[in-house]
C-alpha cells in the first residue's frame, strides 16, 4: 500500500449508509424470525422494509452521491478479474466506492433482495401458487450465501487495505491518498429513512399485527367455520 | 458465483414439481419411523391425535389457527389471513407432498408445543384427520 498521505475522505453518504444497515438487519431479523408463526408479523414487517429500501437504492442508484450511483461501480468480467488477481497479489490499487469484485455482490444482493421480498409478498397474498413459497426460499438462502460472500471479501479488502471497511460503512470515511474528494452527506434523507424505518416498525411491533400495507384483493373476509362462532363454543366437543 | 445461483434456482424449479404421494404413504414413513423409536408401539390413535389437535400446551393449540374443524377454513392466529382446510379430506393437497407435512409439522409443533413432534404424534394427527367423516357439521 502506498505510505503518501492519506486524507479521511467521506465515500458514503448518510442515506446509504442507513440503507445497508438497514437492509442488513432486516435481512437477518427476517431470516430469524422466518420459522414461527407467533412472530409472522414481525418477519413481514422486516420483508416490506427489504422491498421499500431496494426501491430506494434503485433511485438512490441514479440521484445518490458519486459512490452510491451505479455508474461507479458497472464494473464488468475483465476487471473483476484483474482485481481478484490483484488480490491474490495483494495489489488492488485504491477503491473509494465498491470494487469490481465487490460491485458483483452487491449486484447479486440487490437482485436476490427483490426475488426474496416480491415472492414473499406473492406468497403471503397467495398469489402465484405453490411455487412462490419455493422461490422466496430459495432466493433468501441464495442470499445469505452472497451475504457471507460479501463479508468475506470485506474482509479481505480491510487486511489488503489495512483499514476497517465495516466502519467506513458506519461513519461515511475512508483513508484515501488519492485526489479523491469527500462527497455530501445528504443528512437530510438518511434522517427522513431513519425515521420512516422507526415509525413503521413501531406501529407494527406495538400494534402486534401485520403491517396494514396494500395486498391484493383487499381486506380478507374472516372465514370463520361456523362451529368457531362465539354462540356455539360451548356446546363443542 | 452466479451458476451457483443459477444451480440453485434449477433446484428449486425441480423441486416445485410435487412430490406425488398420499396421507397414506405419510402414514407408512411415520409408522416405521414409530416402531424404530418405540417397541412398545402398537398403531396410530385417532383418539390420541384428537386430543393432540386440541392439547393447548400454552396460548396456542393447532385448533388457534385451524379451528374446531379441520375439514373447514381456517385464520391465522396473528395475521388473520385465511388458512385452507388442512384436512386432506377437505383439501387434497394437504399431505399430499411429504416435504411440505414434514416443514410445517415441525414448524407449527414448535409454535404450539415449544418442541418438534414425534413421529407416533404426527401419525397419530393425521389418522384423527383422516377418521373424521366427510360431511361437514352443521
Amino acid at each position: 500500500m502506498s505510505d503518501n498521505v492519506a486524507a479521511r475522505v467521506r465515500v458514503w453518504d448518510l442515506p446509504t449508509r442507513v440503507f445497508h444497515w438497514s437492509l442488513a438487519l432486516s435481512f437477518f431479523g427476517a431470516y430469524l424470525l422466518a420459522e414461527s408463526e407467533r412472530v409472522r408479523h414481525l418477519h413481514v414487517m422486516f420483508g416490506y422494509t427489504v422491498l421499500a429500501l431496494i426501491v430506494f437504492r434503485l433511485v438512490w442508484g441514479f440521484l445518490g452521491t458519486r459512490y452510491a450511483r451505479f455508474s461507479s461501480f458497472a464494473f464488468g468480467p475483465r476487471a473483476v478479474l484483474d482485481h481478484l488477481k490483484g488480490l491474490a497479489r495483494r495489489d488492488v490499487g485504491e477503491h473509494a466506492g465498491h470494487t469490481p469484485a465487490g460491485s458483483w455482490a452487491i449486484w447479486l444482493m440487490l437482485l436476490l433482495a427483490l426475488v426474496t421480498g416480491v415472492s414473499g409478498y406473492l406468497y403471503f397474498n397467495e398469489i402465484g401458487g405453490e411455487a412462490m413459497e419455493e422461490v422466496h426460499e430459495v432466493a433468501g438462502n441464495a442470499w445469505l450465501l452472497v451475504v457471507f460472500v460479501h463479508v468475506a471479501g470485506v474482509i479481505v479488502s480491510s487486511l489488503v487495505e489495512r483499514q476497517n471497511l465495516a466502519r467506513t460503512m458506519m461513519t461515511g470515511y475512508k483513508r484515501l491518498s488519492g485526489a479523491a474528494s469527500s462527497v455530501r452527506n445528504v443528512s437530510i434523507v438518511g434522517v427522513l429513512m431513519l425515521a420512516g424505518i422507526a415509525l413503521f416498525w413501531g406501529a407494527t411491533t406495538l400494534s402486534g399485527s401485520t403491517p396494514a400495507l396494500p395486498s391484493w384483493g383487499g381486506t380478507h373476509p374472516v372465514v370463520e367455520s361456523p362451529r368457531l362462532s362465539s354462540d356455539h363454543d360451548s356446546d363443542d366437543d | 458465483m452466479s451458476v451457483r445461483i443459477a444451480m440453485l434456482l434449477g433446484c428449486a424449479a425441480l423441486s416445485t414439481v410435487a412430490h406425488a404421494g398420499t396421507p397414506q404413504d405419510l402414514l407408512q414413513t411415520w409408522q416405521t419411523e414409530a416402531r424404530a423409536q418405540s417397541p412398545q408401539f402398537t398403531g396410530f390413535s385417532a383418539e390420541r391425535g384428537r386430543l393432540l389437535y386440541f392439547k393447548q400446551p400454552a396460548d396456542w393449540s393447532c385448533s388457534t389457527c385451524h379451528t374446531n374443524d379441520p375439514r373447514g377454513a381456517g385464520r391465522h392466529a396473528v395475521t388473520s389471513k385465511p388458512i385452507k382446510a388442512l384436512s386432506p379430506l377437505a383439501n387434497p393437497a394437504r399431505f399430499s407432498d411429504p416435504a411440505k407435512a414434514e416443514k410445517w409439522f415441525t414448524r407449527n409443533c414448535k409454535d404450539v408445543l415449544k418442541r418438534e413432534c414425534t413421529a407416533v404424534e404426527k401419525g397419530d394427527l393425521l389418522t384423527f384427520l383422516m377418521s373424521q367423516s366427510l360431511h361437514t357439521p352443521k
